[in-house]
């Protein structure tokens, strides 16, 4: 298992790699953390001619408020973002799902951005993007461009990012610090991508839900968000919310498939039930508290 | 040999920390990546992509002529060194067999070439540019298509790679079952397994001038790959040295070289170069040899009052296309029942040959039969309607019951199954937990208990011709510190440590100046190495005994030069004591510059120097029991399991060092815990591999793994040091105990089946009342398209005539081959015919016997009693023409082999 | 294929080399460096035995190229004893108890731990637990490095 043979490249700035990517003409690989795509280089499922590292790149790092949200650079490690003030703070369901990423070894040096940009449906990144309605700055040659995480995600590991295009940035807007969480995952060993997971997060004023924002991971081939569920939720006082027909209604948005570890019925099933229990539990310690 | 009192043993027993963890901790370990030679090359391997098919050719001019590559290898290359692959038994494989593939594919991972260049990154560039083309065939992957499809082997009458037990239903027995009060059944499958050592195979071959060749490899014990090694090559002038200092674990998967390092090491022959092959992860998970892969249908009969009448096992595993020892695995159906008191069993027992990977061993090779037994029994418990401990109490053999022997012949004289469990009792508050269980039920939440009893033959030596006795060379050198050269050799097992506290204790001195040396075929004795839970036994009894032996020697010199009788003389802290005279105390030191150095002040006669060694031959068998509990909860929304509590309950005897037996105990759990709920290295029907990273193989992480808790019972064996074996122990008798308490734990829901491994969406079909997942169905299957139907054996013809003309014929001497299970058996067998009647002899290495058999055309019969390695009756059935007679030899429960020869 | 000149300090010590682009960071350390103590278990990034600290974190050297760790600091399981011998706390810990068997797992599972405790801090049990999963082990069942954990955690009085 070692990896075929490529031109390393530490691009100097995003405007650097921007151009070698346009350059290679899709023969480029972008080489940020390196942790999922290390594995398929020496599996020598990946074979780019070029690797661009990026993950050095300082405009491509740090958390900062940026629009009332936060803007995370893509670059951020994934290590350092789980102990950032800021998102513990305004987004806490993020740090949540992040702590579910991989290990702690491999946080060490993946990316906030190369776990999005990858777009493994089962995993947790892309989906709480998706749930809290992230949307990504991408930059090339031709200038740069915004996509909405709903909009990003085609199939598994396939995005709208285009082979010259680099994720520069992502941007989280403001949720009330006191939405309520929702984060389930079921996986067979703590860092294994999701058999079935759901993330969300509800935002609720004067006993109701004015804003929900919920997205499945391992339900499908992309994180799938959970509309009609948010739809139903929306303007529901949070003391008369019937969970299990919502988990219905999120189950009817979802595309499970079988796999080795799951059959889709498993997951369907055991989706409605996790969203049900979660949903119930996140509302009742709402209402406790 | 005078033993030594009790009160002066001082290591032995105690929780000593190991002397290995010093450089494995520091990064200084030496395994076989880390051997680096001058010169040294570099091997990656050429792998078939399917499972099955023909070569129709191989173009290697492109790979070879990047830079960097020196050669690349395919059988025409290997062709001239004429090796035979030989089984872990040291016989020739049942099947046609070479280091790279010889024209045809039987597996996806099967090695067709071999690149060899400067480095590995360099080797793997060009074996990508290695062009084959393949004429592919549909494979036969699972037990079910071993039975309906086409054959593995072109040489081969069947897909039976080995049959054991009788085929034809046994009445009397069947009877029992049929007219008995309860009659349980349980069909039971267990997955393929991949072994999974965290250190992959590997080996660094060099030739050291013409005469010796220097392989180190990762391996279960050096001596027997150096054996494997010389008869496989059998290169007269060729010694082999085999080198294995650090070995990152085993369980079964590193007994022998196969075919990867035998292609490897005659590379090294052939290029004149140290060539060097590391296994990678994705090579060891698709194309190392596994194991498991089992299916058995268990039936027994009880009484009224629970108490077992009789039982019969059918079962098969699947032996891929090259094991390493074509099996149908007796000990299965020998340890099955051996527990418990049963007065009837019988079973009928198949290995198959398929298209993937061969089977080699795996911690407790035959530890279905606890998984099968002990889930049978639970079933039987809920059906006959009493409780999983009392099925277990009126069944047991206890210390009343013996001696006493199994029906298959196991003597049973020490064995505490029913004390294991009873001290279990006393700790796992089972009416306590029942109470827990129902509260928790009312409230949705579904807690288990499992419970299974078992024992477990280790320290073998001598039964299996190549599992022998254990060396310990021991010396007490100039310096005063104590050497030991033994044959036992670690792959984890921290024999460095117990084999120093064994000597230690011996000798009188502190741990710290017992050195033991092992891991080199070049020093010591033969012994296999690790296998069959005998390390501890036979190495431990070794070390003891030549420790005896030389305390004896230092004793007479002492007393000679002290002019004390040997009798007054002890050895404790490094040094010599008088009895009553404590200003006459010498170190070990002064003894022994005198022992070695001034020959003329030991007493008259006496061999200088202070060594001694012994090779120790336990008794046949040395047993050991245990019984587990462990409490589950299953959590009916997601169908995980989650351990809360587990507890061993264990009797091997005396321990040498409790915290090694529970760190082998606990090992051993924790790959149960593996095959019940995560591992899986399945095919898919065209026989890929769908495991093939440890993403998708998924080993147990700390987090499935919950705290044991030991409860030890130390009954001595027979065997020097009293010790049992406890290798294998918690592979074995893990499974059923955590199978069962999730079928406890799920009562409420209906029956789980025993198909592993139980993952969480299995368990979910139970809560939620949908069908278990379906197998697919064999393409070979009828559905699918008709069976492939071989043609009729040859029958030989019913007549009755005598022809004297053969007859005269048969008269004299005949060289015989028996094929056996264990390899080859050569004989020589004399016959005398006389109308119908032939009298004869067989002579064998063993020794030879008289028989008396019949004549019936040109058939002769005979039947022979045996009673190596067990007392079997042999019915041998020859043909004879012209000059080569052939036939087959039923061997009772050994199953059957078949006969080649030619006249003498 | 791109050649770089690299250089690193590795256990205090300065390396300097010629590599290939592609060249794994293990496969350097073990090679080049000779460090044969990060072990190459899986090549997947899913083991954790080549595990080592770069820049004081704990990475698994066979999902980083030798070429990025040019500049770096890196610790591998050579680097952590005293030079008197002297074993690092979590060494002492693991060897106190039984925490490994074979011991091909043992250098990541050490690097991880002494990489969470480095520069004084001190990870309640929890945390040290919760790294380990990044971890395979075949011997132990995780049994005496549970134990060593907790008796670290005992030590600095953070259980």
């Amino acid at each position: 298992m070692k990896p075929a043979p490529f031109d390393y490249i530490r691009a100097t700035s995003i405007d650097h790699a921007c151009a070698l990517l346009a350059e290679a003409g899709g023969g480029a690989q972008l080489l940020a953390g390196g942790q999922t795509l290390m594995p398929l280089l020496a599996l020598r499922m990946s074979q780019p001619f070029i690797l661009i590292d990026i993950g050095h790149l300082p405009e491509l790092q740090g958390i900062a408020p940026h629009g009332g949200g936060l803007r995370i650079g893509a670059a951020t490690r994934q290590a350092d973002a789980l102990v950032n003030p800021l998102l513990a703070q305004a987004l806490p369901v993020f740090v949540t799902a992040l702590a579910h990423v991989g290990h702690h070894q491999t946080r060490n040096r993946g990316t906030i951005g190369g776990s999005i940009a990858l777009g493994e449906p089962a995993a947790e990144m892309p989906a709480t993007a998706v749930a809290l309605g992230a949307s990504m700055t991408l930059r090339s040659t031709r200038g740069a461009r915004t996509i909405a995480a709903d909009d990003l995600y085609l199939g598994p590991y396939a995005t709208a990012i285009a082979p010259d295009e680099l994720l520069v940035a992502i941007d989280y807007p403001a949720w009330p610090a006191d939405a309520v969480p929702l984060f389930r995952e079921v996986a067979r060993r703590p860092g294994d991508f999701a058999l079935v997971g759901l993330v969300g997060a509800l935002a609720i004023a004067d006993g109701r839900i004015e804003r929900a924002g919920i997205a499945w991971f391992g339900m499908g081939p992309t994180p799938i968000r959970a509309r009609q569920a948010e739809q139903a939720l929306v303007g529901q006082a949070i003391d008369r919310i019937d969970v299990q027909a919502i988990a219905d209604l999120a189950i009817a948005d979802s595309a499970p498939f079988d796999d080795g570890h799951a059959s889709a019925a498993y997951r369907r099933s055991v989706g409605r039930r996790i969203f049900a229990n979660g949903l119930m539990q996140a509302l009742d310690r709402r209402l406790a508290a | 040999m005078s033993a030594p009192p009790i009160s002066a043993q001082r290591f032995i027993g105690q929780r000593v920390p190991r002397k290995e963890d010093g450089r494995l901790l520091t990064g200084r370990g030496s395994f076989v990546d880390d051997i680096i030679l001058p010169g040294m090359l570099h091997a990656a391997f050429v792998r078939s992509p399917i499972a099955r098919g023909t070569i129709r050719s191989i173009d290697t001019d492109v790979a070879r002529a990047q830079p960097g590559v020196h050669a690349v290898l395919t059988q025409a290359d290997l062709a001239p060194f004429g090796v035979t692959m030989l089984s872990f038994f040291l016989g020739p494989v049942e099947v046609a067999m070479t280091p790279l593939a010889d024209g045809r594919v039987a597996y996806v991972g099967h090695p067709v070439a071999l690149v060899i260049a400067d480095d590995r990154y360099l080797a793997e560039d060009a074996a990508s540019l290695v062009v084959v083309d393949y004429a592919e065939e549909a494979a036969v992957v699972t037990l079910d298509d071993a039975r309906l499809g086409p054959r593995v082997h072109p040489d081969t009458d069947d897909n039976v790679a080995a049959l054991m037990g009788e085929e034809e239903a046994d009445a009397a027995l069947e009877a029992l079952l049929a007219g008995a009060p309860h009659l349980v059944s349980q069909s039971i499958r267990h997955q393929r397994i991949a072994q999974s050592p965290m250190e992959t195979r590997g080996v660094v071959a060099s030739l050291q001038g013409e005469s010796e060749l220097l392989v180190h490899i990762t391996c279960a014990g050096p001596q027997l790959v150096a054996r494997w090694l010389t008869l496989a090559l059998d290169r007269p002038g060729l010694s082999v040295r085999v080198v294995a200092k650090d070995v990152g674990g085993s369980f079964g998967l590193k007994n022998h070289p196969w075919m990867e390092e035998v292609s490897a090491i005659l590379a090294a022959m052939l290029l004149r170069r140290p060539v060097k092959w590391i296994e990678d992860r994705i090579e060891n998970l698709t194309a190392a040899n596994q194991a498991r892969e089992q299916e058995m249908t268990l039936r027994a009969a009880f009484d009224t009052n629970g108490r077992l009448i009789a039982s019969h096992a059918d079962y098969a595993l699947n032996n891929g296309a090259y094991p390493m020892g074509a099996d149908a695995n007796i000990a299965v159906h020998m340890f099955l029942w051996a527990a418990y008191n049963i007065p009837a069993y019988s079973f009928v027992s198949r290995g198959w040959y398929s298209n993937t990977p061969g089977l080699a061993a795996y911690r407790g090779p035959w530890a279905i039969e606890t998984l099968a037994r002990e889930t049978l029994l639970d079933r039987a418990a809920r059906q006959i309607g009493i409780d999983p401990v009392e099925i277990r109490r009126r069944n047991l053999c206890t210390a009343a019951d013996q001696p006493s022997v199994t029906p298959l012949g196991i003597p049973r004289e020490d064995i505490t199954p029913a004390q294991c469990l009873e001290k279990l009792l006393e700790v796992v508050d089972v009416p306590a937990f029942r109470a827990e269980q129902a509260a928790a039920r009312a409230q949705g939440r579904y807690l288990g208990l499992g419970l299974a009893a078992y024992i477990e033959p280790t320290g073998a030596a001598g039964s299996i011709a190549v599992m022998t006795g254990e060396l310990a060379q021991l010396r007490i050198e100039p310096t005063g510190r104590v050497v030991a050269v033994m044959s036992v050799h670690s792959q984890g097992h921290g024999t460095q440590t117990t084999m120093a506290q064994c000597i230690a204790d011996q000798l009188g001195v502190p741990i710290e100046d017992v050195t033991i040396f092992d891991g080199d075929s070049s020093r010591g004795g033969f012994g296999p190495g690790a296998g069959g839970s005998r390390q501890g036994v036979i190495g431990g009894g070794a070390a003891i005994r030549a420790g005896r032996l030389l305390a004896d020697k230092v004793k007479a010199v002492a007393a000679h030069l002290l002019n004390a009788s040997p009798e007054a003389i002890s050895l404790s802290d490094g040094m010599v004591h008088v009895a009553g005279a404590p200003e006459m105390r010498r170190t070990l030191r002064e003894i022994a510059e005198i022992a070695y150095g001034e020959p003329g002040r030991l007493p008259p006669g006496m061999e200088t120097g202070l060594e001694a060694q012994y090779r120790y031959d336990p008794p046949p068998m040395t047993f050991t029991s245990a019984a587990h509990a462990c409490i589950v909860e299953v959590d009916a929304d997601t169908g995980f399991v989650g351990i809360r509590r587990w507890v061993s309950s264990e009797d091997c005897g005396v321990m040498i060092n409790p915290a090694v037996v529970e760190g082998q105990i606990a090992g051993g759990l924790a790959q149960a815990i593996g095959s019940v709920l995560l591992e899986d290295a399945a095919r898919d029907a065209q026989g890929n591999p769908t495991a093939a990273t440890f993403k998708d193989y998924a080993l147990p992480t700390i987090f499935d793994v919950p705290d044991f808790e030991y409860v030890h019972a130390d009954t001595p064996s027979q065997a020097e040091g009293g010790f049992r074996g406890v290798g294998e122990g918690g592979c074995i008798i893990g499974p059923p105990t955590l199978v069962n308490a999730i079928a406890d734990a799920l009562a409420p829901f209906g029956e789980v089946p025993v198909d592993l491994p139980l993952t969480p969406a299995k368990l979910m079909t139970v809560i939620e009342g949908q069908p278990w997942p379906e197998r697919p169905v064999s393409r070979f299957h009828p559905d699918h398209r008709a069976p492939e139907v071989d043609a009729p054996a040859p029958v030989a013809p019913a007549v009755a005539a005598v022809a004297p003309a053969i007859a005269v014929g048969i008269d004299g001497a005949w060289k015989l081959v028996l094929a056996t299970p264990m390899g080859p058996q050569p004989m020589v067998a004399h016959f005398q015919v006389a109308g119908d009647r032939v009298t004869g002899r067989l002579e064998a290495d063993q020794g030879s016997q008289e028989f008396t058999g019949t004549l019936s055309g040109d058939q002769v019969r005979w039947e022979m009693k045996v009673t190596k390695p067990m007392a079997i009756t042999l019915k041998y059935e020859l043909t004879f023409a012209g000059s080569s007679v052939s036939g087959k030899c039923k061997m009772g429960l050994f199953g059957t082999a078949k006969v080649r020869g030619e006249r003498a | 294929m791109s050649e770089h000149r690299i250089s690193m300090t590795v256990n205090g010590q300065q390396h300097r080399g010629l590599v290939d682009g592609r060249l794994m960071l293990s496969d350097w350390l073990r090679e080049a460096a000779g460090y044969t103590g990060v072990h190459v278990g899986c090549e997947q990034g899913v083991c954790g035995a080549c595990t080592v600290i770069v820049d004081g974190r704990a990475v698994r050297s066979c999902l980083m190229l030798a070429v990025q760790a040019d500049g770096c600091s890196l610790t591998t399981v050579e680097g952590l004893a005293a030079a008197d011998g002297t074993l690092h706390p979590v060494q002492q810990a693991l060897k106190d108890n039984h925490g490994l068997q074979c011991g091909f797992c043992t250098p990541g599972i050490v690097m991880t731990l002494a990489a969470l405790r480095a520069d004084g801090a001190r990870p309640d049990e929890a945390a040290m637990t919760e790294a380990m999963s990044g971890h395979l082990c075949r011997c132990t069942g995780y049994q005496g490095i549970r134990r060593a954990i907790r008796q670290l955690a005992a030590e600095d009085g953070t259980p």
